[in-house]
């Protein structure tokens, strides 16, 4: 079948105007869109920039906007982005865009950096592992699936205006050690989390569990930290 | 993470420039590990890498870590590991570097969980282990089949609780030296296109490996061979480079997920291989070498699953180039599945629930990326390029190429895994081999003290040229023509089987793919270009290709992960050989040099029951 890509373009080295360009591929139904747009770059225009690795899901790198939604590009259905019409594509919302659907990423991971996103922990190393029961184990498992894809950030209206608010995906990070039963750093995340531009601004909205490839709670998983915000006092 | 402060020190080249006592390229498993233990010995540490951190390949490794931790089976120990794989790698492997890597994987493993990374838990709450192709015993530690997705994240989070530079999205083109060492490396960001240098008496190669140069590969696209390629160029001798694995069990249908792998936990789950009659024909196919251990008829083998003890392993579980060739000559003979595989099968023989609950990430997969369920009907599988057994010849104890200052650990050395891997020794591979390259390159630097190699102007200026070489040209070929003709001759002549005329005409292929590769035309600019940067990977991906294929006509048997339909047997006087190559002058040579030879006592381990 023949499938129309309008996708985004920008390149600031030739001109600070953004266009957008269609180009039609012809793709099996069952192709992802990251196949199409690899077409596109392959055959038809070399200089077509986005980001991928794995190209199975996995490492996160290749989140963009197709059809107005934050999705995998690599996780995508072309039969499932209504191709019949063009599929619009285009780099994710709240991020400065450096080139076509690239966006410089040094503001989400300072965020991920500033939730102290390690396991804190006193006293001695332990001689073997630490126990921990698979129910303890269980409490957390969600928020460890997170691929660092910023697809749920990028969605959230809240992070899209404020250019101050963490985003969910800290908040995420900050769950997966908040909940870890060896970890003792709660109370210096949940105080970070306690800022005025921290967990407070999250409306709820639901965007985020919406975007994330992973299946992650995200929404959920903040809600969780807003309760033990309220219990520890 | 980056550091690109603009009062970095320039020298005369002009370039940004940065200096360090110890630069990784790489952010997979083994450059994070090394990253780590080098700045724990006091090193001033950079991580060069090529995706942004937490991307790297080995975030998709799915069963395990590989360790004799002994938590699920109190037999297990380190011997039994290293027996284990000395004999999945058909004796090629460097024994010292099997020890040493038996011995250390439970501290590492430890050490992970010790900083954070989350694991499956037995009843009593310690790590648990499972069960893989070629291990005796249930030994994997694992998060469901998300392992290396955690074992990075926690890498990654050490790095940035211990502050360690991350330069991000950047490039090592060439290593420089000041005569016989290692002096720096010349890079450029992809973002802006801009070139930096950096200045280092040590660099460690921690860049995976090669299965970018084949079509049908479960590799990212930074598999290029980047690692193997620089270390060539700086003067080090690569060895094993014939070895290729084939992941036995890779989606060859539909054509969404094809070159995604089915992990072999799903085998040891309760998964057989059927081809098209319906039969299981792993039976037909246990080599003499595992006859003991192999069970050899259904019965047996399905009460395996519930009673290790008592019963031996299902033919499914033997080592992954067994198992690969076997699923070939099926597939020759006509017995093969639609679309050129067998089929593998769970559906029919666990519940559905009890497969999403053991095998949760590959039912999503399957589900969201082909629309199949695996819980109701069987996949379509094939071998899949996955791994290269071959890479930078190092010492086993620190990880030292044959150039000064230049180290080497994970995909990208060789040696560890002889001519074949098992599953589950990759990810231990990177923790204890990252380690002591990074501990020992740190160690190297201070002993050097302020004495430091120069990097010289000349150098620099000549990789800055090499680098812009595709600018420079006019009317020349698309760099991804080039790359999408050489992925189709290394499957169609060097894959998994392959013959002496094969061979040599993949060498004058390979000759006639290079000349087309020094005329290559990148349109637009330096800023984040792909075009550019993959034209400076095809001469990597070019030079890596020859190397396999060049040693893959020299070695006439068959052994592991490289077998020969004209010498299918493995040969004795081979089993004592390594081959190694060398770049001189442009050229590639070729020598045998025998194996290292294994004391007495580890010797014994394989004479007794």
């Amino acid at each position: 079948m023949d499938v129309t890509l309008k996708i985004r373009r920008y390149n600031p080295e030739v001109s600070e105007d953004v266009r957008w360009e269609e180009h039609t591929v012809s793709m099996q139904p069952t192709d992802k869109v990251l196949d199409a747009l690899h077409k596109v770059k392959w055959e038809i225009d070399g200089s077509l920039t986005f980001r991928r690795s794995c190209a199975h899901g996995v490492c996160g790198s290749d989140a963009m906007r197709i059809n107005g939604r934050n999705r995998l590009a690599c996780k995508t259905l072309v039969k499932d982005v209504n191709p019949d019409q063009p599929v619009s594509i285009e780099p994710i919302k709240g991020l400065p865009v450096l080139k076509d659907l690239v966006v410089d990423m040094e503001p989400f991971f300072d965020a991920y950096r500033s939730m102290l996103p390690f396991l804190v922990t006193t006293g001695n190393e332990p001689t073997r592992e630490r126990l921990q029961s698979q129910q303890d184990r269980d409490r957390f498992d969600d928020t460890t699936k997170c691929i660092l894809c910023a697809a749920c950030t990028t969605s959230c209206p809240v992070y899209w205006t404020d250019g101050q608010y963490f985003g969910p995906q800290a908040i995420v990070g900050a769950h997966r050690f908040i909940f870890d039963s060896r970890d003792e750093g709660t109370d210096q995340r949940l105080e970070i989390l306690n800022d005025k531009e921290g967990v407070w601004r999250c409306r709820t909205t639901f965007n985020c569990t919406e975007a994330c490839p992973r299946g992650i709670e995200v929404t959920k998983a903040i809600q969780e930290v807003k309760r033990a915000l309220i219990f520890r006092r | 993470m980056t550091d690109t402060s603009p009062g970095s020190p320039t020298s005369g080249h002009g370039f940004e420039t940065h200096a360090y006592d110890v630069v990784v390229i790489g952010a997979g498993g083994a450059g994070l590990r090394a990253a780590v233990a080098a700045h724990d010995a006091g090193a001033r540490v950079a991580i060069v890498c090529k995706s942004l951190l937490g991307k790297a390949h080995t975030v998709m490794a799915e069963g395990g870590i590989a360790a004799a931790m002994g938590n699920v089976y109190p037999d297990d120990n380190w011997q039994v590991h290293f027996r284990d794989t000395m004999r999945g790698g058909k004796m090629l492997n460097n024994w010292r570097m099997a020890q040493l890597h038996a011995q250390e994987a439970p501290k590492r493993v430890l050490e992970l969980e010790e900083w954070g990374a989350l694991f499956d838990r037995t009843t009593d709450g310690l790590i648990s282990q499972r069960d893989f192709g070629g291990h005796r015993y249930a030994r994997l530690a694992h998060v469901g089949d998300r392992t290396g997705l955690e074992m990075i994240r926690t890498l990654q989070q050490r790095v940035v609780e211990l502050g360690i530079d991350v330069y991000m999205e950047c490039t090592v083109t060439d290593l420089l030296r000041d005569g016989d060492q290692v002096s720096g490396a010349f890079a450029y960001w992809r973002e802006s296109g801009r070139f930096l240098v950096f200045q280092t008496p040590t660099v460690v190669l921690a860049t995976g490996g090669i299965g970018k140069s084949y079509q049908v590969t479960s590799n990212s696209w930074e598999y290029t061979g980047d690692g193997h390629a620089l270390a060539l160029r700086t003067g080090a001798s690569l060895i094993n480079m014939e070895f290729v694995q084939f992941h036995p069990t890779g989606m060859v249908w539909p054509p969404s997920v094809r070159g995604i792998l089915v992990t072999e936990s799903v085998c040891g789950d309760g998964g057989v291989l059927r081809n098209s009659e319906g039969k299981r024909f792993m039976f037909d196919n246990i080599p003499e070498f595992f006859r003991a251990e192999t069970a050899d008829n259904e019965e047996e083998a399905d009460r395996w699953y519930d009673d290790k003890r008592n019963n031996r392993r299902p033919p499914e579980l033997l080592p992954r180039d067994e198992v690969a060739r076997a699923i070939n000559s099926e597939i020759k003979a006509g017995r093969g599945s639609p679309h050129g595989g067998v089929f593998l099968d769970i559906a029919s023989r666990r519940d559905a629930a009890f497969i999403r609950r053991r095998l949760p990430s590959m039912y999503h997969q399957f589900k969201e990326l082909a629309d199949v369920d695996i819980t109701a009907e069987p996949m379509e599988v094939g071998p899949t390029c996955h791994y290269v057994m071959g890479g930078v010849e190092v010492d086993a104890d620190t990880g030292a190429s044959t150039v000064e200052g230049l180290y080497a650990a994970g995909e990208v050395a060789g040696g560890m895994h002889g001519s074949n891997r098992l599953g589950g020794n990759s990810l231990s591979d990177l923790l204890v081999f990252g380690r002591r390259a990074g501990l020992n390159a740190a160690y190297y630097a201070g002993r050097m003290g302020s004495a430091r190699p120069a990097v010289s102007d000349q150098a620099v200026k000549a990789a800055a040229e090499h680098a812009l070489a595709p600018f420079t040209d006019e009317g020349g070929e698309n760099p991804y023509t080039i790359q999408k003709d050489l992925q189709d001759l290394m499957q169609r002549l060097v894959g998994i089987i392959r013959k002496k005329e094969e061979l040599e005409e993949s060498l004058t292929e390979l000759q006639s793919l290079n000349r087309r590769a020094e005329n290559l035309t990148v349109e637009g600019h330096r800023q984040y270009n792909p075009g550019w940067h993959l034209a400076l990977d095809l001469p990597n991906m070019l030079r890596v290709s020859e190397c396999i294929a060049r040693a893959a006509l020299v070695r006439e048997e068959s052994r592991g992960g490289h077998t020969r339909d004209d010498f299918p047997k493995p040969s004795e006087e081979w089993g004592t050989l390594n081959l190694v190559l060398t770049e001189s002058g442009g050229e590639i040579s070729i020598k045998e040099q025998p194996l290292p030879v294994m004391p007495g006592e580890l010797r014994q381990l394989f004479e007794e029951k």
